[in-house]
């Protein structure tokens, strides 16, 4: 560890030479600058906000070097990525609930991924070079979101102007995997470069391209070429390669700003299949070993056309226009391991997803300051498709294919009853072509006391729409029965927060505190699972049954001193199932310690930031049904061990900041699993016995040039 | 320590990396330096069942790119070159050589019986000597032998159908030979030995459940509902073991029980007959065993001299068909079809077929009657043997006739069963073989070396197996 910290050391001793002058107050600026849209009527400042939404600067973004969106939020409180090693997509989990329950929006529409609009998203494909910032909300934001916005949303923003007449951006970043690291075929490699012109005062264009490729992470695994079979072949974590174009053209003078946005994505993974089949010629007994690989590669296409402005003084107006595509593709090999050779090369289509949105808001509608009237619609077209390679189908059917179109309308008015009281209520009716309509309601309230301290509460509810699986599945044979149900109901979910909160600023300003304690609750009604529906012959079908509750406390908190910018957060999770699908289930809450500590330490004189990012989350329980000693089925606690994130990063801009320079690294605590007894066993298989979390601690060097003329 | 080594690699590769931001995709090692073998594609053949000519073949490891050629010596016992046999290319001083040309993947010899009468003390082997090609090495089946003995070895294709696994293929090892019958092309088995039995096409998932009653033609359908749900296999239903065969093989524990002589006993049966052979292309590595159902029908079975009479009919039919079925002598059973209404012919003769490649009906403890795919029964009736050995008491090319255990050996139809094959990883199980011992007293090692094709495709299953001598 000597050497390495004798490298920083003389990287940055050597660098400082040359840079005497620099400003560097970013972290003050960045809390003038703090302004949000999510879930507002119009832009306000987070303090001004009536829903408790959190921020991730683009400040943050950078001292943490994140690419993806799965890069910076693992060390915020109650959020935990879950990686999936096999299929190479990072989700998330909130409450407990997984990814189908959580919204991801870029610039308040949702962005699709080939298993939904906007939930089900890969955070790893979700690319953060033009963001300015990164909006949270937790709790259930179906009136302003609609379906699928249960446990919260992520709004992405992007940016969408500059300060001066040309910026360029561009930086490459090196990033070992674990300790595997090479120029090209280990490790991540991220090469980016971003134009942006102001063509006039009102037009302004930037476009961009990343590539991001990940070589994957070995661990012990042997590679492609290698052609034993005993599970060593391929790689533990699965390589992929993205490569990211965007652009933007927007115009923006005193009415309105209209602006349109493009993305294209494409990312190759390959899977090689550890399993290897020797192919063996017995009469020569010689081997000429096979094995069968797989390319997955996603193209998605997004556009984004968006206006907001005034009308007639007093009314605004937002309005978005979207239709994005996501292709999954699969090609089928058989790789002749020795030879190099590819053979009976399939490809297909394996999942997709296109989807055309659209979504209005006028608010100001009475023109009145103490009473702001929002009315909307929003409007999703949606067209899926699962090949039988992606879901479980009558055998013969290529694929599934559905159609989901919602048209919903929705309000929101916000009261000012008093000076410091403000009450928010909204509604909204969804009218789908599968579902029966769906009636949403939300309600906010925010009182201000005396000596800054600050009230909130939110009242808000929102659907889950059934996924493929359940709608679709068919596995019918001779020894099994196993259906989807095309008749299921969304899942209900209502949830409830309390935010109390303190800003002070105390020795004259020097220092300032800001200290949050919420309280919250989460209810899922209709839960689907998988249930018996006739015992002899057995069958199982998907059913609304189920129902879970969340329920918790959690604090966060914020130090501004000095040169420090801290924040501090704890929480402590309740879950409980209630699991009417299974006989004798445990509805007990379990509960759940979650510490984060993000810290930042700037020295102005160098223009270098010292950044610590940190985050504990405790012992996980989970009812499983497992078999006991006296050889019955009952319901036991099963245990996810506890672990720790932390990153650390170093920040230093040369030459007026032109160049930055970010050196650091990921997952100091050297996290690659945890052990867990909290899943139960498949009908052929036993439970897991460790999750995959991490590939260890890795280092990483940015360098960014910036040029603002 | 690894973690700072690759940290300086990643600081000294920045500054390269600001030059050039190019990928290069390829980081496979070349696996060559592997040999290049000629073998016998098989190591024996039978001088009486012989034709007139008999081509050897030959097979390369790989496809070759170069000429060259091979050598092979012959020596003959009780057999003279020239008179008793010849070969084409003809021998020179007991070594013959073939010629090795470029895109070929094999070659052959062939043998010419010349004397009929070469009696069970003859014995001809050829015998690789040497392979002149680059990298050549001498190794596999390097002799050939033809003399009057069973089978030496091979290795086999049963020819199963791939992921419908329409058919049933009974192996002959002794001789090489394959019988294929197609699954649904039978029904009732009549036991053809001492006793007075029938038995169920369980590769088809048939069923019957006794109806407690002896007059066939009053049982409608609504008399049979409750059962109809139940008599039927995978129904995770631990009573329906009751509605099938064991699984093991003993013909006395058949659904239907032993027929009677007399009449009275013999009570009707209701029967699945079960699914069609299946005709969807399921995705790779999966199977489709079942097609349509085959519906049911309602049967008795009752003696007729030292054989058995059938009658059947439809559920609600009130009158039935009758047809006497005769024990067969030399085979297990006299095949009935509903299709045909007529007898079939299935098996080989008892003492002609040792294995059988077939879906069929298995019991999961606790949970009853279940369906599987590629499974590998023994001829138990026709008294074969056979048990599995792991690889962590004997390697299979070690194995030897020493090394037999006959209290091992069972008599439990499912020895090889299924447990030879994993099929979540698509393979068979690396770490057993099997042990068999046939009719006549021949003991053979047997082991799989495929359960898909190239493409991972389910129903092509190859195996090979040796004589132990």
């Amino acid at each position: 560890m000597k050497i390495v910290l004798a490298l920083f050391l003389l990287f940055f001793t050597y660098a400082s030479k040359s840079q005497v002058n620099v400003s560097v107050d970013t972290l003050k600026r960045e809390r003038l600058e703090e302004v949000i849209v999510t879930g507002q009527l119009n832009p306000v400042a987070v303090e001004k906000s009536v829903v408790e939404v959190k921020v991730i600067s683009r400040n943050t973004i950078e001292r943490q070097a994140g690419n993806t969106l799965a890069d910076v939020l693992n060390t915020t409180l109650n959020l935990n990525i879950t990686p999936n090693t096999s299929t190479g997509k990072s989700g998330v989990s909130l409450f407990g609930l997984d990814g189908q329950y959580f919204k991801v929006l870029i610039d308040n529409v949702p962005i699709i991924n080939e298993e939904g609009v906007g939930n089900n998203t890969d955070l790893t494909l979700i690319n953060l070079d033009d963001i300015e910032r990164v909006e949270i909300v937790e709790g259930a934001m179906g009136v302003q979101y609609g379906s699928n916005a249960v446990s919260g949303i992520i709004n992405v923003i992007t940016k969408k102007s500059a300060k001066t007449d040309w910026e360029v951006a561009t930086y490459i970043q090196e990033e070992t995997v674990g300790s595997e690291y090479e120029l090209f075929n280990r490790g991540r490699h991220v090469q980016s470069i971003r134009l942006g012109h102001n063509f006039s005062e009102k037009i302004y264009v930037n476009a961009g391209f990343t590539r991001n490729d990940f070589a994957g992470f070995y661990n012990n695994r042997l590679g492609e070429s290698y052609d034993q079979n005993d599970g060593l072949r391929g790689l533990e974590w699965l390589p992929k390669e993205q490569q990211n174009g965007k652009a933007l053209l927007s115009f923006q003078d005193e009415d309105m700003q209209i602006f349109y946005r493009f993305d294209y994505l494409n990312e190759v993974i390959d899977r090689f299949n550890d399993i290897v089949n020797p192919n063996e010629n017995p009469a020569t007994n010689t081997t000429d070993p096979l094995a069968l690989d797989e390319i997955y590669t996603n193209n998605r296409w997004y556009h984004h056309l968006n206006a907001t402005g005034g009308l007639w003084n007093s009314l605004n107006y937002n309005i978005s226009f979207s239709y994005q595509t996501q292709t999954k593709d699969l090609e089928r090999y058989t790789y002749r391991i020795r030879s190099d050779q590819r053979e009976n090369i399939e490809s297909g289509e394996y999942q997709s997803r296109s989807a055309f949105f659209s979504r209005g808001t006028v608010s100001n509608l009475l023109g009145s300051d103490l009473f702001g009237l929002q009315a909307g619609y929003e409007l999703t077209n949606e067209q899926g498709s699962g090949s039988s390679l992606a879901i479980v189908i009558q055998p013969g059917e290529d694929r599934v294919t559905q159609r989901l179109d919602n048209y919903d309308v929705f309000s929101s008015s916000e009261i000012q009853l008093s000076e410091r009281f403000f009450l928010r209520p909204g509604f909204r009716v969804s009218f789908s072509n599968l579902f029966d309509n769906q009636y949403i309601g939300s309600l906010s309230a925010k009182q201000k006391f005396k000596n800054n301290w600050e009230l909130r509460g939110v009242l808000g509810s929102a659907n889950r729409t059934p996924n493929y699986d359940e709608l679709y599945t068919f596995f019918v044979d001779v020894n099994h029965d196993v259906q989807g149900n095309p008749n299921l109901n969304p899942e209900r979910g209502v949830s409830a927060f309390l935010h109390l909160k303190k800003t002070s600023s105390l020795k004259d300003g020097a220092l300032r505190l800001k200290n949050k304690l919420s309280f919250n609750y989460l209810d899922l009604q209709d839960r689907i699972e998988l249930i018996v529906v006739n015992q002899t012959p057995l069958a199982f079908q998907y059913n609304n049954i189920d129902s879970y509750t969340a329920a918790g406390i959690f604090s966060e908190n914020e130090i501004y001193y000095k040169n420090i910018k801290g924040q501090f957060g704890a929480s402590v999770q309740g879950i409980s199932k209630v699991l009417d699908s299974r006989v004798d289930a445990d509805d007990d809450f379990l509960f759940n310690l979650q510490l984060n500590a993000n810290v930042a330490y700037t020295f102005p004189s160098l223009g270098t930031t010292f950044s610590l990012f940190f985050k504990h989350i405790g012992r996980q329980q989970q009812f499983v049904e497992k078999t006991n000693a006296q050889g019955e089925q009952e319901f036991q606690r099963g245990e996810t061990n506890p672990y720790s994130w932390m990153d650390a990063t170093i920040q230093k801009s040369f030459m007026d900041n032109t160049v930055v320079a970010t050196l650091g690294s990921r997952n100091l605590l050297d996290v690659t699993s945890v052990n867990t007894t909290a899943f139960e066993g498949g009908a052929h298989n036993g439970p897991p016995s460790q999750i995959p979390l991490g590939y260890g601690r890795s280092f990483f060097l940015k360098l960014a040039y910036n040029l603002n003329i | 320590m690894k973690s700072i080594k690759s940290l300086s690699i990643l600081l000294v590769s920045l500054g390269l990396l600001f030059v050039s931001s190019c990928s290069s995709d390829d980081d496979s090692q070349t696996t060559s330096g592997q040999p290049f073998v000629v073998a016998f594609e098989s190591l024996s053949a039978n001088l009486n069942e012989l034709g007139a000519t008999k081509e050897i073949p030959l097979v390369y490891s790989e496809s070759a790119t170069l000429s060259g050629s091979v050598t092979i010596s012959l020596s003959a016992t009780n057999a003279v070159y020239g008179s008793d046999f010849s070969t084409t290319p003809a021998a020179d001083g007991n070594v013959i050589t073939l010629n090795i040309s470029p895109g070929t993947s094999g070659t052959n010899v062939v043998f010419n019986k010349l004397n009929n009468n070469l009696d069970e003390t003859t014995e001809i082997v050829f015998t690789i000597t040497a392979i002149n090609y680059e990298a050549g090495q001498i190794q596999g089946n390097t002799s050939f032998t033809i003399s009057n003995s069973a089978s030496l070895g091979r290795a086999l294709e049963p020819s199963v159908g791939g992921p419908n696994q329409g058919n049933q293929v009974y192996i002959d090892l002794s001789t090489e030979t394959q019988t294929v019958v197609v699954r649904d092309s039978w029904d009732l088995a009549f036991y053809s030995g001492d006793d007075f039995r029938v038995g169920l096409n369980a590769s088809i998932y048939m069923a019957a459940a006794n109806l407690e009653t002896t007059d066939i033609d009053a049982i409608t359908e609504a008399d049979v509902a409750d059962l109809i749900p139940v008599v039927a296999i995978g129904t995770f239903d631990p009573t329906n073991e009751d509605y099938i065969d064991h699984p093991d093989g003993d013909i006395l524990l058949t659904a239907i029980d032993a027929i009677s002589e007399n009449d009275n006993d013999n009570p009707v049966y209701l029967v699945n007959l079960g699914f069609e052979v299946g005709t969807e292309i399921p995705d790779p590595g999966s199977v489709a065993i079942a097609g349509d159902a085959r519906g049911w029908k309602k049967i008795r079975v009752l003696r007729s001299g030292d054989g058995y009479l059938l009658q059947y009919a439809n559920l609600n039919d009130t009158s039935h068909q009758e047809i006497s079925i005769p024990k067969t002598p030399e085979y297990n059973f006299n095949f009935f079809s509903f299709n045909t209404n007529n007898t079939v012919s299935v098996e080989p003769k008892a003492e002609q077929w040792d294995i059988n490649f077939t879906v069929f009906t298995n019991i999961i403890d606790g949970a009853g009657s279940y369906g599987f795919a590629d499974g590998v029964l023994h001829n138990r009736k026709g008294g074969v043997l056979a048990y599995e050995v792991l690889t962590d008491q004997f390697e299979y090319e070690q194995f030897s006739s020493g090394n037999v255990n006959n209290a091992a050996f069972q008599q439990d139809q499912r020895a090889i069963g299924s447990n030879w094959r994993d099929v979540f990883d698509g393979a068979p199980l690396s770490d057993r073989f099997y042990v068999l011992k046939d009719p006549n007293g021949n003991v053979y090692k047997l082991k799989f070396l495929a359960l898909t094709n190239d493409q991972g495709v389910r129903g092509y299953p190859e195996f090979e197996y040796e004589l132990l001598q």
